[in-house]
């Protein structure tokens, strides 16, 4: 209990005092991971709470950077409505390939989510004009919100930084109540077993669909995010390689608990900024620490950690027993 | 017009039965160990690379047909008995794993081999009229190649010990064990022959495609379409997918580019995944 509410007093004072404590630099970094965190969680909430495992997230998060780029340079909208745009056509797209994907079930549904992700990733390849292709398109970051006359814009790393933060917090809460709520309890009997949900009346089939929508809602809100973040979107973001690094994020921190992505995500992302300066071969510790997380930590690092923790608390009332009993029960 | 139509024709049957070549070592690792390898790509882009280093070493560009396969069944049982084993078989970890695995693939080829993409010329030069266009002699040759392997392999399947304990412990693992068929090693065996095929794919296709450490990237999901329309586990079935895939690519390519061909042909795998998920070619093997 006590620990929880540590745990509660961190979340609601650290992340928010951060600039203040280190560098601009760090301050990008922290932010970069907050959205990948998103990410990986939409990939999180499909495999880990509906037993779903999606190959191809890539495609909402690249809807919502293409949303969001398109919306400002090519028809000239403001923050939030492009903001909006890039989520609506990621949820959009993941309505679209759900109705199809959802049916499958296991390895045809990892396949078929890379196979409509690849679809899409050289359809923006070879849409050049419109995309930008591999090199994507730049774009000018709009204001806000104006106050008092003054534009408060993205444009400073601490707002930035700010805004991300609020916006993933948010998302973040959104899935917790989610997945407490009754339709919550519904994918993780979906998840345990489908066969046994169907039978109790669940839709299964439609409750997986409102995963993937929301799936694709978390990722069409990272993917929007980091095209304000790096002013840009590219067809690459939508390659199955990305949606391969989400996947990996999300079971070495921990799939099926909530800041398991987190984790991960900002694991992978620290090691590679810290090592990526010194040596330039920084992958190979990037593989060696997949390999070795999934041989001695098969559950993630959040997984690995609840462990402990429910051991301890195991032990704990065997100390306090009579030491009688305790006597009796040896040999 | 109708030459460059069957050119690429051409093109796209040899570069398929190569790719049924790679797709097969990634059926077999399926089929039999439940693993959906992400390095799969990058075993047959370690099998281009292990040939140039086999040709600049001794200036015969045969002798990689030699070491690409043995080095890659040397690799292929280490690597399965220190990430695979210890993971059992659990699919979703067996995609971490192998998404580790092909990072260090791929970053150990580039800092031996170096980042820059390299060709290697083929072995047999000049071309042979065929069907009124000028062919590659090379090409025929390495089709050929590719061929006499993929009957190698089955008659191996078919009429060896190890590949009838190979057959017998994916249709029944409980029994084969019970049998006195040593499992462990069977796995152990089947991870480096699926490792020695991508690799043996990579010698022979070496000198049509470039030397590059990132070359497996692309043929991967063609290797999971070919495994997919041929039907889990049913290994002439992905042969056959292989080969009609990258022939209808290269048939598309002729009037369309080639991101079309490819966009037509993972359509075509959605169509095949919703309507008939057990496979063009009959069903669930397993």
């Amino acid at each position: 209990m006590t620990l929880a509410a540590a745990g509660a007093t961190f979340l609601v004072t650290v992340p928010w005092s951060i600039p203040a404590l280190i560098d601009n630099f760090w301050v990008s970094v922290i932010t970069e991971i907050l959205i990948w965190s998103l990410f990986a969680a939409s990939v999180n909430l499909l495999f880990g709470y509906v037993g779903l495992l999606s190959f191809g997230q890539a495609l909402y998060f690249g809807f919502g950077m293409y949303g969001v780029a398109l919306g400002i340079d090519r028809l000239g909208l403001s923050f939030w409505p492009a903001f909006g745009l890039g989520i609506a056509a990621a949820m959009t797209m993941a309505l679209i390939s759900g109705i199809f994907a959802v049916r499958l079930s296991w390895h045809y549904f990892a396949i078929i989510t890379v196979v409509f992700s690849l679809i899409f990733y050289f359809l923006a390849v070879s849409m050049k004009p419109l995309t930008g292709g591999d090199d994507g398109i730049n774009f000018t970051l709009p204001p806000v919100f104006r106050f008092d006359g003054k534009a408060i814009g993205l444009t400073d790393p601490t707002f930035q930084y700010f805004f991300v933060l609020a916006v993933v917090s948010l998302c973040f809460f959104l899935m917790y109540r989610l997945i407490n709520s009754p339709l919550g309890k519904g994918f993780l009997a979906i998840r345990d077993n489908n066969l046994r949900a169907s039978l109790i009346g669940l839709n299964v089939y439609a409750l997986r669909l409102i995963a993937f929508v929301m799936a694709g809602l978390l990722a069409g809100v990272s993917g929007a995010l980091f095209a304000f973040f790096g002013r840009y979107a590219s067809a690459t973001y939508m390659f199955y390689q990305v949606s391969g690094e989400a996947v990996v994020w999300t079971i070495v921190g921990g799939a099926g608990t909530m800041f398991g992505p987190l984790v991960g995500t900002a694991l992978f992302i620290v090691i590679r900024e810290i090592v990526s300066s010194h040596w330039e071969h920084h992958s190979l510790i990037v593989g060696l620490l997949a390999i070795l997380s999934v041989i001695f930590a098969p559950r993630g690092i959040v997984g690995l950690w609840n462990g402990w923790m429910s051991r301890l608390g195991e032990r704990e009332p065997v100390k306090k027993a009579p030491s009688r009993l305790t006597l009796r029960a040896e040999p | 017009m109708k030459d460059t139509v069957l050119l690429l024709a051409m093109n796209g049957l040899i570069w398929g039965l190569i790719i049924a070549l790679i797709a097969l070592g990634l059926s077999v690792i399926f089929g039999l160990l439940d693993i959906i390898n992400i390095a799969h790509g990058d075993f047959f882009m370690v099998g281009t690379v292990l040939a140039w280093f086999s040709l600049s070493a001794t200036g015969n560009f045969w002798i990689g047909f030699l070491v690409a396969p043995l080095i890659g069944f040397l690799l292929g049982a280490i690597i399965q008995r220190l990430v695979i084993q210890p993971i059992h078989s659990v699919a979703a970890l067996s995609i971490v794993a192998t998404f580790g695995l092909s990072l260090i693939l791929q970053e150990t080829v580039r800092i031996t081999f170096g980042a820059t993409p390299r060709r290697i010329l083929a072995p047999i030069g000049g071309t042979v009229p065929l069907f009124g266009v000028d062919y590659e002699i090379y090409r025929l040759f390495a089709a050929a190649v590719a061929v006499a392997a993929l009957a190698c392999f089955f008659l191996f399947l078919q009429h060896t010990r190890l590949g009838i304990w190979m057959r017998a412990v994916r249709h029944d693992r409980e029994t084969a064990i019970a049998m006195g068929i040593p499992a462990r090693r069977v796995y152990v065996m089947t991870f480096g022959i699926g490792f020695a095929l991508a690799a043996f794919g990579g010698a022979v296709a070496a000198p049509i495609t470039t030397v590059d450490f990132r070359g497996g990237v692309d043929v991967l999901p063609f290797c999971f379409m070919a495994v997919i329309i041929g039907g889990l586990g049913n290994l002439p079935g992905t042969v056959a997918a292989a080969v009609l895939l990258s022939f209808l690519e290269g048939l598309i390519q002729s009037v369309a580019d080639p991101t079309i061909a490819r966009i037509s042909s993972l359509v075509l795998m959605s169509a095949v995944l919703m309507l008939r998920p057990q496979g063009l070619f009959g069903g669930f093997t397993k």
